[in-house]
């Protein structure tokens, strides 16, 4: 049982990391990214690739990703400058379709739909022993983020986005230059993003095109929402939630084995439904509260 | 009514009674813990509720034989969402939470991989339905635990390449659905094919979930193929041969036999799929084993189970776990119960099609040889099966088998 919590842990953990990246970007400055998982993307298969191909040390891998997933934001950020809201959703969907297409096309260097076995674990062994080590590893990265998050909500800077999220022409108005701060936003969330796809990588083992659907954006969504947008315990408590919605339905199974595999997959989904929809009825900012409540 | 400690302590306590009343025979031996992780949803929907249900239904026929070696069967379902990280969480689950002491019917390639390691850690078996070759050896399958109750997609590619020659093809192209499995049946196809000295005209892979594959198929037919080799399944061979159909266009299909099957007749008519090669491998179809099977998937899915292959290979999987557990004797663990898998299951023993009939027969000190619903499940040292592959020609709106082709 421990391990299975730990393992849960590890994957909240992963998951946090991409929490945090999206409340940097939509709940600080307001830019609806639904392409999330292009950056997550990009930093797993990094990881992947250098650390079996490249026979790179696990670290090389891990930077090389935040990097990477950094560095792919800039172009997004650029078009960022002429979109707003809606349409720059449309463009960054259409941005991790498009990473996860190179991906399936580029087969001499990622292997294709093939998928990239055998990554090495962040720490080897059995048992529960290396896999408190790599909680501990991603948990730390988790700690420096927030950390990093702290400080910026506090800074000049942090106070310009959230300005830019609040009334974008005032801030122009005030001889201000949007643009340059949300590209530097959207690159701050890819990096984490790009981070979290380096621990997802060496956490699974195993890499390819499938596993960076759109609907990994949804989830982080689905997560900020329930907890609160904008927060920092708003991300943790709602990527906890998320995966105890998602988990949980495995152990409702054992408690109630007469309903049978297919409804429950419907249950679980139809659960998530459900308390998005009594969120947005009865509490609207999140469990925790929305950024308005941030003292 | 007031509850006080008392009466929730009755209550529990007979909770706790119930939970721990002895099941018929099977009082004293632990019960044997299998783990049913299937593609419930994603991808391998089509087949995943199927799949989970036989190995229900396997599992009933064996307690109701009186069990394996003393032992009640127990089945522990997940889904895997034909997910790697939903798989691998549900194995971790499976593993640590409900002991499972073998995880049964993973299905695409990237589940089985990733699922593996944590097997191999855990010291339990897998059996799976992937096609991936890197799943035969090591380090994937470092401790032999790993079993492969379908053809590679390799071995897929060179029956396909033997059916060619057999059939005086000089110009074949290939298309490809854009996965694993789909590529690796071409691939296959064609390093088949090039060994004989032969060449492939054009190779397409497509993108699924596609309303028309009219671009794709222009490109293959712009060659001016004799035979198009096929890595598809139902949907878009459905749309392929329709609009192949439409353009009038002279060309033979081979196609596997998951993709081209009655549902693909049925939606297409008798004239466009005329001709049309379907190669399978040769689920036992007239074989005690099939029947049995058959008969449980009408009453579980009302549907035939010639139409889920894959089920019919969970099947076989708890007959031939069940048959290796009963070989191996009361208490035996993961590596007895794995060295006694070949034994009950490939040749040199007397076929046994059920488990009951297997059960007698190693009671008479015999060897036995199970042939399954879904192949005659030989084992070879990789814990492949290597099957025969039967040769259907859609003739008239039927399925026909006029050979069989061994690789």
């Amino acid at each position: 049982m421990e391990a299975y919590l730990i393992a849960i842990l590890i994957v909240t953990a992963i998951y946090v990391l991409l929490s945090l990246g999206l409340t940097l970007q939509y709940g600080l400055t307001g830019l609806i990214n639904f392409g999330h998982v292009g950056f997550f993307c990009i930093g797993a298969y990094a990881a992947a690739i250098l650390s079996t191909a490249g026979s790179m040390p696990i670290a090389v891998g891990l930077v090389a990703g935040m990097l990477l997933a950094g560095l792919a934001a800039i172009p997004i950020g650029l078009v960022a400058l002429r979109l707003r809201d809606d349409y720059f959703a449309i463009v960054t969907l259409g941005f991790s379709e498009t990473v996860r297409l190179v991906i399936t096309s580029e087969g001499w260097l990622t292997k294709g739909v093939q998928g990239i076995p055998g990554i090495p674990k962040l720490i080897d062994g059995v048992g529960t022993g290396p896999a408190l080590m790599i909680l501990a590893l991603v948990g730390f990265a988790n700690i420096l983020a927030v950390i990093a998050f702290l400080r910026i909500v506090k800074s000049p800077f942090g106070r310009m986005i959230e300005a830019i999220r609040d009334n974008e022409d005032a801030v122009k108005a005030l001889g201000k230059d949007p643009a340059r701060f949300k590209i530097q936003v959207l690159v701050l969330g890819a990096v984490l993003a790009g981070l979290s796809g380096g621990f997802y990588a060496h956490y699974i083992g195993y890499v390819s095109p499938d596993q960076f659907l759109p609907i990994v954006t949804f989830y982080v969504w689905m997560a900020i929402i329930m907890g609160g947008v904008g927060r920092i315990s708003g991300a943790l408590v709602g990527t906890l939630l998320l995966m105890g919605f998602l988990e949980g339905s495995r152990f409702l199974r054992d408690l109630l084995p007469f309903i049978s595999a297919v409804e429950m997959a419907s249950i679980r989904i139809g659960a998530v439904g459900l308390a998005l929809i009594l969120f947005t009825i009865y509490r609207p900012q999140g469990l925790m509260g929305d950024y308005t409540r941030r003292k | 009514m007031t509850i006080d400690r008392r009466t929730i302590l009755q209550a529990g306590a007979s909770a706790l009674a119930l939970g721990l009343a002895p099941q018929g025979a099977f009082a004293q031996a632990e019960a044997y813990r299998i783990g049913a992780l299937n593609p419930v949803t994603g991808a391998g929907s089509p087949y995943g509720s199927g799949m989970a249900e036989m190995i229900f239904a396997a599992v009933d026929e064996v307690n109701a034989a009186g069990g394996a070696a003393g032992r009640r069967l127990q089945v522990f379902a997940d889904d895997t969402q034909t997910n790697p990280q939903s798989a691998v969480l549900a194995a971790k689950k499976l593993i640590e939470v409900n002991k499972v002491n073998a995880i049964l019917g993973t299905w695409s390639s990237g589940v089985s991989l990733a699922v593996i390691p944590l097997v191999n850690d855990a010291n339990i078996l897998l059996m799976h339905t992937s096609g991936a070759p890197a799943l035969s050896t090591p380090p994937a399958n470092a401790k032999g635990y790993g079993y492969r109750f379908q053809a590679t997609n390799d071995r897929f590619g060179r029956a396909f390449a033997e059916i060619a020659v057999k059939e005086g093809y000089k110009r074949p192209a290939t298309m490809a659905f854009n996965n694993a499995s789909g590529i690796g049946n071409t691939q296959g196809f064609k390093k088949a094919w090039e060994a004989k000295g032969n060449k492939v005209l054009a190779e397409v892979v497509y993108e699924p979930n596609q309303p028309s594959y009219r671009a794709e198929l222009q490109k293959v037919l712009a060659a001016r193929p004799d035979v198009i080799v096929m890595g598809s399944f139902l949907p878009d061979t459905t749309i392929i041969l329709r609009e192949a159909f439409q353009s009038g266009a002279n060309v033979k299909w081979i196609i596997p036999g998951w993709a081209a099957n009655p549902q693909l007749i049925r939606a297409l008519g008798n004239e466009a799929t005329e001709g049309v090669i379907s190669v399978d491998s040769v689920a036992n179809e007239q074989s005690a084993s099939f029947a049995r099977y058959d008969a449980a998937y009408r009453k579980g899915q009302s549907q035939p189970g010639a139409s889920n292959v894959y089920a019919a290979m969970t099947y076989d999987m708890v007959i031939t776990l069940a048959l290796a557990i009963e070989a191996a004797g009361p208490g035996a663990g993961t590596a007895q119960i794995n060295a006694k898998i070949r034994e009950v299951a490939n040749p040199a023993g007397d076929k046994v099609f059920s488990f009951a009939e297997g059960k007698t027969a190693l009671a008479a000190g015999k060897k036995i040889n199970y042939e399954g619903a879904s192949s005659v499940l030989d084992f070879d040292e990789f814990g492949d099966v290597t099957p025969d592959f039967g040769v259907f020609f859609i003739t008239k709106g039927q399925l026909e088998r006029r050979y069989v082709v061994k690789i």
